[in-house]
């Protein structure tokens, strides 16, 4: 059973500053409370006042501008996400980030913005905008800010957030050459489940040459790129099957995973691996049939 | 800490319900009496909570009772006519086997019922895609998948 708790509404993102300043750390934002819900009931937090901001006209909606990119307001669920057709034309490895995200019915109600805030190191969304070098736009109020997808995450279940602020939408730059992105994904089943391990990579494919970015799920306390990784990838020249080895090498020693009920380290490093030269796989045979970004 | 008073629809009649806010959804249904919706694990895993809320299924036990003010919910009550007319659905179910114990039964009701509405001739993928937060722990899913496309076929008619 969940304690008890004052149940709020704001109207809007003005409304919704002016209680997170009065309540502070007494309150939580809460969005689909697919995650919240379950902390709250294995009283992991107990907010006196919980702040629903589903009914936010400013908050919703997802929208594409071509030349400049994807916005996802803080209301967009994951189905909603799913549902505009730019993003599994444009953003792949978001598209099947989002597929990998629990069921049809917890997507209904499950924020994508939400999936972020909450800081899990197993967040299925956060590997892809990483490789899509998102931009989160806070309000608070002192004012707006924006923090990349890199820094906003800061260990697990903290963010740069602090508790007089809230993310309105996060925005994903287009990428304006050819690309292919994935998201694979290691977990026990295929629906309902949080990542053993997983790894997002998208591919650009520029005139000077290919860019490569790569990032993992569930084996680092925060986000991260496999920096050494790329780089050795984008000064390959022939992107062999012994290239894609080496990278996937580098990528294992740039993480850093725990054990915990769901895997053991050296599984999921091993598995980081594997991972890893599959999405590279994947993503070369993109730009090969020409997966157009 | 306060009591509230949350109006909206259930199953085509206004309502209210008086509870507290960290009431779930799924627990004020069952506590005036719509036991179709089951409790089951309570953490948003086994579907047997389904409802549609404005035409969406979702899962009643990860909502607040105040997040339904305003809204429209339908439970697999609802699905039965007024003069106690089983739906397709509910029938087909029932002539394809596709029910043992019937604990996951209302709630995959619920779920089909919100994919024919968008999809009135599925494939097996989308019956599993649309069914993948909806467990059974007798049947297997062979039979249930046979009664989606009977109830299908017999909507379409
Ligand atoms: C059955 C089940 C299956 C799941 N499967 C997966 C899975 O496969 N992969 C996965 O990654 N996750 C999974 N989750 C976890 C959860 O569903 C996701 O993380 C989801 O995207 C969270 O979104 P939400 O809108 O429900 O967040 P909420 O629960 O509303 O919020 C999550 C956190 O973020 C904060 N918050 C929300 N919105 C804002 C905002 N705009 N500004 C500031 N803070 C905010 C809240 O205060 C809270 O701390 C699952 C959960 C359940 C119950
Ligand atoms: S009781 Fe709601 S999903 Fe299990
Ligand atoms: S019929 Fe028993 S759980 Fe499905």
């Amino acid at each position: 059973m969940l304690l008890q708790f004052d149940y709020v509404k704001p109207k809007s993102i003005a409304e919704t500053i002016g209680l997170l300043v009065q309540h502070g750390s007494s309150s939580a934002i809460k969005a689909g409370g697919t995650d919240l819900i379950v902390w709250m009931k294995k009283h992991l937090i107990k907010p006196e006042i919980v702040i629903d901001i589903t009914g936010i006209a400013e908050l919703s909606g997802v929208s594409f501008y071509p030349h400049k990119g994807l916005r996802i307001g803080a209301n967009a669920t994951i189905n909603q996400v799913l549902a505009n057709r730019e993003v599994k034309r444009s953003f792949p490895a978001i598209y099947e980030a989002c597929l990998s995200h629990s069921d049809r019915l917890i997507r209904n109600k499950a924020t994508f913005v939400g999936n972020v805030t909450g800081g899990v190191p197993s967040a299925d969304l956060v590997p892809s905008l990483c490789c899509y070098d998102a931009v989160v736009h806070i309000a608070g109020p002192d004012g707006e800010r924006d923090v990349p997808i890199l820094e906003f995450i800061t260990g697990p279940r903290r963010t740069v957030l602090s508790k007089e602020e809230l993310v309105t939408h996060i925005y994903v730059p287009h990428i304006e050459a050819q690309a292919a992105g994935c998201y694979v994904k290691l977990a026990r089943r295929n629906a309902l489940d949080l990542a053993q391990a997983s790894v997002a990579c998208v591919v650009v494919d520029k005139q000077n040459g290919k860019d490569f970015r790569i990032s993992c799920g569930a084996v680092a306390p925060k986000p991260i790129r496999a920096l050494e990784a790329e780089k050795y990838l984008k000064g390959t020249k022939t992107l062999d099957e012994t290239a894609i080895r080496n990278a996937a090498d580098k990528v294992t020693e740039s993480v850093n995973p725990i054990t915990d009920v769901r895997a053991t380290r050296e599984y999921r490093l091993d598995m980081i691996r594997e991972l890893t030269i599959k999405a590279l796989a994947t993503c070369i045979e993109g730009l090969r049939g020409g997966r157009m970004s | 800490m306060s009591e509230i008073k949350v109006n909206f629809i259930l199953n085509g009649r206004a309502t209210t319900y008086v509870g507290e806010p960290r009431t779930t959804l799924l627990r004020a249904l069952r506590a005036h009496g719509v036991t179709s919706v089951k409790r089951g694990c309570e953490e948003g895993e086994c579907g047997t909570c389904t409802v549609l809320v404005d035409g969406v299924p979702m899962k009643s036990c990860m909502m607040l009772l105040p997040e339904v003010e305003g809204k429209s919910v339908i439970t697999s009550e609802g699905l039965v006519g007024s003069n106690g007319e089983l739906h397709p659905i509910q029938k087909a179910f029932i002539e394809e086997g596709a029910i043992q114990c019937g604990f996951c039964t209302p709630g995959m009701i619920m779920s089909v019922y919100a994919l024919l509405n968008e999809n009135p001739d599925p494939s097996d993928e989308d019956i599993k895609e649309a069914l993948s937060g909806n467990l059974c722990r007798c049947t297997g899913y062979v039979s249930i998948i046979r009664a989606v496309k009977k109830a299908a076929a017999m909507m379409r008619e």
